[in-house]
């Protein structure tokens, strides 16, 4: 576990130290995809703890959907619609819905570690 | 194909699990991208809540401007006031003086009541006199030997006056500058107004030097005195003078260019 976080750690350094300017027309763009790269990061998450990880999937799923959601702003800006948005949307209910899957995952293994059972989890989080 | 066999191969060769290395990859990326996004969105003044943020800020900064400049306003309209109130001030000052000096004048020109240590002179017709004369030696009466007439009363005013009298009535008539005394018949009018005897004549001053000159042997009050007329005078701690009433109306006189 500690490989990614050191991963993270690395990338903000990385982030820090480049500091190249981003001109602030792209920003927007950038927002979708950092939104599509944390949903990307939990989904990786939540696949391990549900133990159907493929590499695969989440390196393709990773780019694919932060290179859509900056293509979909970019549409949004060229058609004067805040397509964006969906983005921001459906990421965001993801990015809920892998939090709660992990929150339920680990606290169904630590309840087994300590032998209290009820494997799977209380499904009324 | 080849590079997920790799990819296994070295995994299995520094003993890692299979995901660790694809998530850590998405998350370094997900890290440059997230402080990247951060960092710009720091130094770049474009976002909308940036955006409003400043509209407010400009709005509170033209509101502080304007309230500066109201201040600013207020301390020069209190100033302004402060100096009418000082110019007030010295105007009232000013009147105050002129007020004074008007009560002043109004003392000597007689038209105030005023009051003061005195004299108060009675002076009456010698009606005992006439009637012993009249009835030892009818033939030679002359009734107005006997009477007070117009002149006596001049006189005595005239010798309060030599006293230093400041004040003088006549049966309550306040002698003035322009008072007339004169005789009409069996009365005497002071200042167009009729008086009959018993005459009182109040005179404000130093009561002692009054009663001096009044006494003197030559005076008019002590030939009354002597002619036997009722008179007397008493010296007065207090006596009220009551003001002139008439009016001061000049036609033709007008004040000479000095």
């Amino acid at each position: 576990m500690w490989l990614p976080l050191l991963g993270l750690l690395i990338g903000i350094g990385i982030g820090s130290a480049l500091a190249f300017p981003i001109p602030g027309a792209y920003v927007k763009y950038l927002s979708v995809a950092v939104l599509a790269a944390l949903d990307s990061a939990f989904g990786g998450l939540r696949a391990i703890l549900e133990e159907k990880f493929d590499s695969a999937v989440l390196l393709t799923g990773f780019f694919t959907n932060a290179l859509l959601a900056a293509l979909l702003a970019y549409l949004g800006d060229r058609l004067g619609v805040d397509l964006y948005l969906a983005a921001v949307f459906v990421f965001g209910v993801r990015l809920f819905q892998n939090l709660a899957i992990i929150r339920r995952e680990v606290l169904a293994a630590w309840l087994r570690k300590r032998h209290l059972t009820s494997p799977g989890g209380g499904k009324n989080g | 194909m080849r590079i997920h066999h790799n990819l296994k191969a070295l995994c299995n060769k520094i003993k890692l699990k299979k995901w660790q290395l694809p998530l850590t990859l998405v998350f370094l990326i997900s890290g440059i991208l997230l402080v990247s996004v951060l960092r710009s969105l720091a130094a770049s003044n474009q976002t909308p809540w940036r955006q409003k943020n400043e509209n407010l800020v400009a709005m509170i900064q033209t509101q502080e401007r304007i309230i500066k400049r109201l201040e600013a306003e207020i301390e020069e309209k209190r100033a302004s006031l402060a100096r009418s109130q000082e110019a007030l001030a010295a105007g009232e000052a000013e009147l105050q003086n002129l007020q004074n000096k008007l009560r002043e004048l109004k003392v000597q020109a007689g038209l105030v009541e005023v009051e003061g240590p005195g004299i108060v002179v009675f002076l009456d017709d010698n009606r005992k006199g006439a009637e012993a004369a009249q009835a030892k030696n009818p033939g030679q009466f002359q009734a107005e030997d006997f009477l007070i007439h117009d002149k006596h009363i001049l006189y005595i005013i005239n010798e309060l006056r030599v006293g230093g009298a400041e004040a003088i009535s006549v049966n309550d008539q306040r002698i003035v500058t322009s008072s007339d005394i004169r005789c009409v018949g069996p009365m005497i009018l002071v200042n167009t107004t009729r008086l009959a005897p018993p005459y009182v004549v109040k005179a404000i001053g130093n009561p002692d030097s009054l009663a001096r000159v009044l006494e003197a042997p030559e005076s008019e009050y002590n030939i009354l005195k002597m002619a036997g007329f009722p008179v007397n005078l008493e010296k007065h701690p207090n006596i009220v003078i009551p003001p002139y009433k008439g009016s001061y109306q000049f036609t033709f006189t007008q004040p000479k260019e000095e």
